[in-house]
Parts: C-alpha cells; structure tokens; sequence
C-alpha cells in the first residue's frame, strides 16, 4: 500500500524515498517545516473554518479525480506539501476573522468620543508586515524543493509517449533498443513492435513512467489527478510527466487545458496493473490479428469495417477478406490532426471516444473500477464480454458519431481545414451494418 | 446647465495675454457645441462627472449582460450532461462571461469612480484632457457594442477569455468569433490606454495647492497605480492582439507551429498582460474601501503611507508574476520556482493591505452603513481569496488546481469578493455626490446580504467541486466522475446553482434601491451625509459643473475632516470638537469664488474620432470598403478634432453672469 497517512510518517517515507540527481542534498531538512506544522492542522479542523471544510475534503475518497487522495508517490510528494499550506492559510484565514469581527463587534458607534486621528505605528506596521513575509518564507523552501523532486528524470524505469488531439489521447509505447516494451519482453513467438493503443493508459505497478507528452493540433493537458499533477501537452513541444503507483486500479483523469468545442468530452484514465498482469496486457496487444470465422455476423462486419471504419481506423493484421491485401489505414488523408485511435485491441481497454463512454454496461464497470487491488488484474484483462458490452452508447455512436459528442465534422463547415474533419464524421451505418460491426469489434481483444 | 468660457480678458491680473480666438476661426461645422441640457450635452460633452456617470451606467448594463452569461453558465451545470446550452454555445458564454465581466464591467466601472472622483478629490475642475476623456468613453462603449454584435453575428468569441493559440486560429475557430474578440478589444483597450494618460497627468499635475504626494486621498493613489499598470500593460495586450489579428484575417504564422512557432508566446504575452490586469481590477475597489473605511471608522486610515508603498509595490511586483498562470504549461522547474517564489513575495504587500484596513478598525467608532458593511465584506471575502492564492503560489499544488473549478473559486473570490463589493462600497458611499440622493439603507442591506450570501453559496462550493477534480470550461460533467458523500459533485454543482440565484437577486435589489431612492418626495441628500473626510465633499451634491467655486487649498490628508474638527485635547488626551458644518465650509467657498474658471467646451469630435474604429473594424471582418470608409471619417474627425477652435463662439456664451462665483452657482442650479 502506498496511500500513506498524512503527517510525519508520510512525509518522512516520501523523503526516504531513493531520489537521485536533482533531490537537494537533505532531504530531511527540506521538509522539516512541513512537519512542524502538524499541529496546526490539528486546529483548523477543530475550528472548521472555510479551510477547515477543505481539509475535511481531503478525508474522503470521494470523486474519482479528488486531488486530495494521491495513491502514487508523485501526488503524495504534492499532497505532503499542500495539506500544511492549507492548514496554515486556515489559520491565518481565522486570525483575520476573529480580528474582523472582534473589531466589528468592540468598536461599533455606541457614542464613545471621536478615536485619536492617528496614522498607526510604523513599529506595528513593520511587525506585521514581516510576519507574512516570514510565513512565506517558511513556505518557499519546500515548494523549490519538490518543484525540482517533481521535474527529475533520471530515475525513469519506463517511457509512454503520450499525444493529445482533439479529443482524445493517443498512447504509444516504444520498443526499446534492448527490445522490451516498458522494460517487458514479449513472450516467445511475438514480435516486439510498437503499441498503439487510447484512452486508458496502462502502466506497471511500481514503476515509474515517463509520460513523453505532445500534441497534434492544440494543447491540451494530461491530468490523473491521483497520480500527479497537470502536465500541458502543446504542439511542437515536448514535455514530461512522471506517473507512478503500487496499487492497481483505475486511475481516472480529464484534459485540463480548454481544447475547443468537446474539450469536456476528452477523459482519459491510467490502469495500473501488477508487473504480471503488465506482462499479459502487453503479450495481448502485441498477438496476432485472428479473423473471425467464415459466415459470422463477426465476419459480416469485418467486411464492413474495412468499407466504413478502415480509412481511418487501424486494426493491425486486417486483411482485406475481399482482395486479401493488408489494410492500413490513412487517417492523414482525412482527419486534420491526422490520427485516429487504433482498434486493433478496442475491447481489452473499456472506453471509447475519448475515455467518455464505457464499452462497459454500468454492472460490469462497477466490477471492474471497485475490484480490490488484488483482484483488479485479472477483472481488466478480461476485457469487454458479450454480456457486459454497453450496447447503448456504442449503438448511439455508430449511428451519428458527432450527435452524441459534438465534433467538426460537418463537411460545411470544413472550408478552413481541406474538408478534413475534426472527429469522427456521421457514416449512414444502417442497423445492419451496425449489429455486424458490434460483433466485429467485440472480437478485438 | 453648461458653463460656455469666454476667452479671459483679465490680462491685468494674471499678467499674460489671453489666446483669443476670434470668430474668423469658428467656422461652419467645426464651431463648438454648446448645448447644455438635453441628450446632446450628454452626447458631446467632455465634463469628467457627465463621462463618469456614462462610463458607469455603461458599465453596469454590461455587468447585467455579462450576469446573464454567468447564470447560463451555471443552469446548465446545474445537473450532469445539461442541455440548456449547446457545446458551441457554452463556450461562447464562458469566453463572453469572462470578457464582458473583465474589460467591460470591472475595468469601466473602476474607470466611471476614477472619472468622477479623482478631479474632485485633487481639487481640479476637470481631468488633463478632457476631449480625450469624451473619446476614451466612447471607444469603451463602441468598443463593447461591437463585441457584442458578434452573438448575431454568426456567434460569439469561443476560445476562452486567454484565447490560448493556437485553438484560437482560423483552423481551430472558423466562426467570425474570435476577430470581433480581439478588434473589440482593441478598440476598448485605446479607452484603458487614453485614460491612464489623462488620469497619470492629471493626478500628477493637477493637485490643489498643499496637495503634496503623500497628502493624496488614498483612491487617487490607488488609480494613479493602476493607470501606470494600464500604461505599460495595455500595449502588450494590443501587440498580442494585432498579431493574433494577422494570424486570422492576413494569414500571418505567429502562432502557427508547423510554421515554426512555439504557442507558449501568445501565453507570455496574454499573462505579461493579464496578471498586472488582476491588480487593474482589484486596486481601485481597494481605494475605495480605504476611503470608506476611515470615513465610517472615524479614524484616518491606518498606515497610510504603507497602503501607499504596499499598492505601489503590487504595481511593481505585479509585473513579474505572470507566469503563475503557466504553472502547468511545461516552463521547466527553473521558471516555475522562480516565478512561484515571487507569486510569494506579492502576497506580502496585499496582506499589509488586510491588516491595515483591520488596523483602521480598530478602535474606532463604526456605523454600519451599506457602504461599511460592502467594505468590511471586501476584507473578508478577499481574504479568502487571498489565502486560496497562497495555496496555489505553491505551484506543485497548483499543478493539481490550475485549470478546476478551485481557480473559478479563487479568481471569483478575489474578483467578485475583491472588487465588485469595493465597488458597490463606492456606489453607496458616492451616490449621494454624484446624484444628489442617499441610497435606501434597508434595500441597501438587502442588496448587500443577498451579495454576499449569494456569492458565498456560488462561489465557496466551487472549492470543493474543483478539489474534488472537476475542470472548468466544460459545458457538462459527468454522474461518472461526480464522486458520492459529502463532497460528490452533483450536490456542490446544485448549491452553486441555487447560490447564483440568490446573487442576481442580490443584485436586483440594487436595481430596485436606485428606483426606491429617486422616486418622487425622496429627500435630497444632506451634503455630507456621511461626515467624510476628502475634498469631494467640499462641493454640493451633485457636484457644480466647476466642481469647486474656489480652488481649495490643502493642509493636510483627509483636509475636510480637519476643517470641520480641532483637537482641544491636552496633556496627550484627544478632545475633537465640531468647528465649522460643511455647510458652512461650502458657503465660504462660496463666498470667495474664483473670478475666472476655466472650464473645456464641449466637442463633436470625440465622439465622431470613437465611431470610425467600429466601422473600421467591420471592414477588418468583412469588407476593405468598410474599412476605407472607416478610416474617411477618422481623417476627418482627427482634423476637425485638430481644427476646433478652444472657445465657443461668442453669440454662443452663456448670458453675462453679474460677478462673482456665488450667482454662478445660483445659474448652474437652475
């Protein structure tokens, strides 16, 4: 377990913690204010003032992106600094509410005579003017401190290059020149290559990941609250984000930096799964493309795919059953960020269309999102079953893509951009086509 | 009625030889205007209070417009996936929401008190320029309407009010949106730079005799501060501007990175910008509650020249903070520890702010008007404020509440709990100077307990809600991400729903005292009636056209407490006695009237220079024409502007007045 207490314990563990190059040379001493003050969290919650309630918060596990519940070290280190802060504004906070009021009270005109027209004492004055500064001060030096533990790259055991577009996160992890993936070798009888998946970025437990951030149209931002901070993923930039956590689960988060017209539609969530659940996500995504059987509804809609959804969509190992050429697809010809989520393994994730909607029915995600750490491997790898696909928003999907997340796509409206869209466009599927290609997709897992 | 100045003839007394300027040179059009009552002198005037009271009234249709976006903001959010409101739709109206609040409420309603009061408070009977004052006001409000056109126009701005490249490329925004945007706003922003021009010299120059620096009514001092972090600020927002208007309108790659270009410029330029703006927008409510403060405490303002140094120093300090906003934007840990150590350090001076006006309290002798109470609102409200943006100086922790909802929460505390209550606390507290009525004290506590209610249940869930992860600037949340207990989302989202209801009602009451306040058989306001401190009280209510009879002379800060209270105290002990009513102080201003007042005429061209910018803009977006046309009438306005003789024509002046300054305050009655 890592979600450590708050308090001393926590932080001395995150100060113990084998920080290389750009971690100051004592730790200890860096965060010796930050223990100190452990009492003063003890009187904002009494006083459940403003930031008291806010602290209370933190308490909680509550909503999936709560800020306040950090289950990796690198949201820990955040989380360690910011509760004494807010416990420290909690109480400056009091202080001038109980100063406010007293005056409010004490002083009101009950008649007494006009008060001595006095500009203050300068002695006062200045006291009270370096009281802050002090407060400030104390604040400054672990902020430096963990600004820098939080920027430190050396210590990286697994790189994911992550790209943002409009309005979905792409992920592709990189075949090392030792020929792993993340450290990983492919079982016998695969071939190492590149994986390219969305939505959910998978990770091994105790590990730390390098997110390799970008973006090809806008910026946009990665943001798994439990697990780190923000990271904005700009355009022609390159940028960082360590991610790192023992426990498995789900790990949900949500583009921050406004995107355009869906940037509310753009989610995305990190799977952290045990190093041998890791090993058979990664042996999954990297098997070859079984077609399904001859004279399917499966086999209809591989038929379909390729007419409506291969353009754009990539299913690895594809063939075209009519020609029996290999499809690849051109999303570059007709997508202006020029990507498109490859679905050669759709149903082993459990999103779809920007991690906005479950492949999941209600039921099954429960199952999945409140497996206990233990559990929670094999409940993921098992992927999207028949009886627990999400038939609903999937349908809605493939019958008008844009009505369900607005998206541009309207060829009208593509003047500015060579007529490529921005989203997926509407497609005419008919019912028929769509019940073939829902047992299309099923099998891609 | 206005004040029509003939050339000075009274070379004997001053010694130089008038400019006369004959009727040769008032020719056909270009004769000045003299109308004195009516729409007209309203139109062409250049008087400080008339364009104070028009940047005000202004401003405040634009608070409703900019209200109405907010509380459509908030129905929608109201319950997961809303509908109300399209994703299209609900992007203008954050974008609108937040530009129509910054540059088309705060900034004009800060610039309305400036107008009016900073003259009055100085001792002057007008601002430096006053032509360029009538033409600032006018930009300001074609400027907005324009901006506004946009909504029928194929729809609104929708980038955001940061309008971040390169989203806000034609690619990425293909509506007409974004270029009415940053034309407006550039028209809007030739208002803020003009002002802060006419405001810096006519602060600096224009003080009555004794009025040294430091003897200053704190507001003029507070907007002497912003209009010096106007004057620098402004141009970088305009260059921003003019580039992102290449960047759409003529192709141009600023931000274009296949081009080359890295979009992290628009966003150092946006913030150089828009920090110093936060303080634009705080600074002159802070005025005003240090004025109202003392008034209502009976007690000078703690630490004067500290609050002086301490706006001073947020106006220098201000400057080199702005990349807090890009805490998340990938700057590398040099930056972001310089800049948040900074962000730090400017926390300190607003502090010395807070403990000054607690200072001033303390041990004084409060009345609770509704001026008072908005004041005493203002210290706690940007307290918290204040304390939310410590928390996210610290900018690991911000990294997890930049772009949250806990930033609506913040900017809204500070924003709404920082400068509209300070200027509702000057609305209350001026309204009896500029409109010669007290407001109604029991609508007046109504408004202000519906305000502050109403802000708390709005803006104090959104803490919660933007800890508990949810973004801004989404136009739904979703039940998956909402969390249950205490703290889930969909109860807080609610609240601040119902909050945002409480607060127009807050604010409609204001409305409603203005009404109750002028209805027939009210009674004239007393003309000190709140036994205040600085020279704008030493006039009539409202002010005579010449704001002062006699140019007053200045002995000490808060000069109009001292001539109404002596000291008789001794031995240490403080006795003040009421030596004089203002009453009588007016009337022996009155009585030793300057024989002279030099008063600017009204003009056309002000207002005729400010309309060919729209219709030059219109040209930018759809026709070269518009644009030729526009830019006619700006040669001519400039030349007429330039041509216009300085006094009126002389069958134009007003009827000989008999002698004297007492009969001319009894002409300028009727």
């Amino acid at each position: 377990m890592t979600h450590r207490t708050r308090g001393t314990a926590g932080v001395t563990d995150v100060a113990n913690h084998d920080r290389t190059s750009m971690q100051p040379a004592t730790p200890m001493t860096s965060v010796t204010p930050v223990s100190t003050t452990r009492p003063l969290r003890r009187r904002a919650a009494w006083l459940g003032v403003a930031g008291g309630a806010i602290a209370l918060s933190g308490c909680a596990t509550n909503a999936p992106q709560d800020t306040w519940a950090p289950r990796g070290e690198n949201a820990q280190m955040i989380h360690d600094l910011q509760w004494p802060i807010f416990a420290i504004a909690g109480v400056v906070g009091l202080i001038v509410f109980v100063a406010v009021g007293y005056s409010v009270v004490k002083f009101r005109d009950r008649g007494q005579p006009i008060p001595e027209q006095t500009h203050g004492r300068p002695a006062l004055e200045i006291g009270l003017t370096i009281l802050p500064a002090v407060i400030l001060a104390v604040i400054a030096v672990p902020t430096v401190s963990t600004i820098f533990a939080l920027a430190d790259t050396d210590d990286t055991d697994c790189v994911i290059n992550v790209t943002g577009q409009q309005w979905w996160w792409e992920y592709d992890y990189p075949v090392l020149d030792d020929g792993t993936i993340c450290g990983y070798e492919p079982a016998d009888g695969l071939t190492a290559a590149p994986i390219i998946t969305s939505g959910q970025l998978v990770m091994p437990a105790g590990t730390n990941v390098l997110v390799r951030g970008t973006s090809r149209d806008v910026i946009h931002s990665y943001w798994i609250p439990q697990l780190n901070g923000k990271k904005d993923m700009v355009p022609g930039r390159v940028h960082y984000l360590r991610l790192q956590s023992d426990t498995p689960g789900i790990y949900a988060g949500q583009c921050t930096e406004f995107c355009g017209l869906s940037h509310a539609n753009m989610r995305m969530e990190a799977v952290v799964l045990e190093p041998a659940d890791f090993q058979r996500w990664i042996d999954n995504e990297l098997a070859p493309y079984e077609a399904p059987e001859e004279g399917t509804l499966a086999a209809q809609g591989e038929t379909v795919y390729v007419q409506q959804c291969a353009r754009c969509h990539q299913v690895n190992g594809l063939v075209d059953p009519l020609t029996g050429d290999l499809v690849v697809s051109n999303p570059q010809d007709h997508v202006w960020s020029g990507a498109a989520p490859n679905l050669t393994k759709l149903m082993a994730r459990n999103t779809f269309a920007g991690a906005t909607w479950d492949l999941l029915t209600p039921e099954c995600r429960a199952d999945v999102w409140e497996a206990a750490p233990e559990d929670f491997g094999e409940r993921y790898l098992e992927g999207v079953s028949e009886a627990c696909l999400n038939t609903v928003d999937l349908r809605e999907w493939l019958r008008n893509s844009p009505a369900k997340k607005p998206m541009y796509a309207d060829a009208e409206r593509l003047e500015v951009t060579d007529g490529k869209v921005r989203g997926m466009p509407y497609l005419a599927l008919s019912e028929d086509q769509i019940d073939a290609l829902l047992a299309y997709l099923l099998e891609r897992k | 009625m206005a004040i029509i100045e003939r050339p000075s003839t009274d070379v004997a007394t001053t010694g130089t030889a008038p400019v006369y300027v004959t009727t040769d040179t008032t020719y056909g059009v270009f004769r000045r205007p003299v109308q004195s009552e009516g729409w007209t002198s309203w139109l062409f005037t250049v008087d400080h209070k008339k364009l104070g009271i028009m940047y005000g009234v202004t401003a405040m249709v634009f608070f409703v417009i900019g209200g109405l976006e907010a509380m459509l903001i908030r129905a929608q959010l109201a319950g997961p996936d809303g509908t109300i409101l399209s994703a299209d739709r609900y992007n203008q109206m954050f974008t609108m929401h937040a530009t129509t609040m910054v540059f088309l409420f705060v900034m004009p309603m800060a610039a309305a008190f400036a107008n009016f009061m900073v003259p009055l408070q100085i001792g002057a009977r007008d601002v430096a320029f006053p032509r360029i004052n009538a033409f600032g006001f006018w930009c300001f409000l074609l400027g907005g309407i324009f901006l506004n056109t946009s909504w029928f126009l194929g729809g609104a701005a929708d980038g955001g009010w940061f309008m971040y490249a390169p989203n806000s490329s034609v690619t990425f925004s293909p509506t007409n949106g974004i270029d009415f945007w940053l034309l407006g706003l550039l028209i809007t922003g030739i208002a803020s730079q003009t002002g802060a021009i006419n405001l810096i010299v006519t602060a600096l120059n224009m003080r009555a005799p004794g009025m040294t620096l430091m003897r200053m009514p704190i507001f003029t001092w507070m907007i002497l501060v912003v209009q010096f972090l106007l004057l620098f600020a402004i141009p970088v927002i305009t260059v921003a501007l003019v580039l992102l208007m290449f960047q759409r309108g003529f192709d141009a790659t600023f931000f274009s990175v296949e081009a080359g270009a890295d979009p992290l410029l628009w966003q150092h330029l946006f913030w150089i910008f828009g920090h110093p703006e936060v303080y634009i927008l705080v600074l002159p409510a802070f005025g005003i509650i240090s004025e109202v403060l003392p008034v209502f405490s009976k007690k000078p303002l703690f630490g004067y020249p500290f609050v002086v140094f301490s706006g001073a120093a947020i106006g220098f300090v201000g400057w080199g903070v702005w990349a807090h906003h890009m805490f998340a934007s990938g700057l590398g840990p040099v930056s972001v520890a310089v800049f948040s150590v900074a962000t730090m350090a400017i926390a300190v001076p607003t502090g010395v702010k807070i403990i000054n006006w607690t200072l001033t309290m303390w041990g004084g002798k409060l009345r609770f008007t509704t001026a008072m109470l908005f004041a005493v609102g203002l210290i706690i409200q940007f307290t918290v404020g204040g304390l939310s943006g410590v928390t996210h100086a610290v900018a690991p922790s911000d990294t997890q509440q930049t772009d949250t909802y806990y930033i609506v929460a913040h900017l809204h505390y500070v924003i709404f709990g920082g400068a509209v209550l300070g200027l509702f606390a000057g609305l209350y507290y001026w309204w009896p100077k500029i409109f010669g009525k007290v407001l109604n004290e029991s609508w007046g506590k109504a408004n202000f307990w519906g305000m502050i209610i109403g802000m708390n249940l709005t803006f104090g869930p959104m803490h919660i809600i933007g800890l508990q992860g949810q973004p801004r600037r989404m136009y739904v949340w979703t039940e998956a991400r909402a969390g249950e207990g205490f703290f889930n989302l969909g109860f807080w989202n609610l609240v601040s729903t119902i909050g945002s209801v409480v607060l127009a009602f807050g604010i409609l009451f204001f409305f409603i005292n203005i009404w109750v306040s002028h209805r027939k058989g009210t009674q004239p306001a007393p003309l000190d009636p709140w036994d205040a401190r600085s020279l704008e009280w030493l006039t009539s209510n409202p002010p005579k056209e010449h704001n002062f009879d006699r140019t007053p002379t200045v002995h000490a800060l808060d000069e109009v407490f001292h001539r109404k209270y002596e000291d008789r105290g001794e031995n240490g002990q403080h006795d003040y006695v009421r030596v004089a009513t203002t009453e009588e102080l007016l009337a022996e201003e009155e009585a030793n009237a300057d024989s002279h007042i030099h008063l600017p005429a009204p003009s056309y061209w002000p207002l005729v220079l400010a309309f060919s910018l729209p219709v030059m803009a219109y040209g930018v977006i759809y026709s070269t024409l518009l644009i030729v046309a526009g830019a006619g009438i700006l040669a001519l306005a400039m030349y007429g502007w330039a041509m216009e003789p300085s006094y009126a024509d002389p069958s134009d002046y007003d009827p000989d007045p008999p002698s004297g300054g007492a009969e001319l305050e009894v002409a300028n009655r009727g």
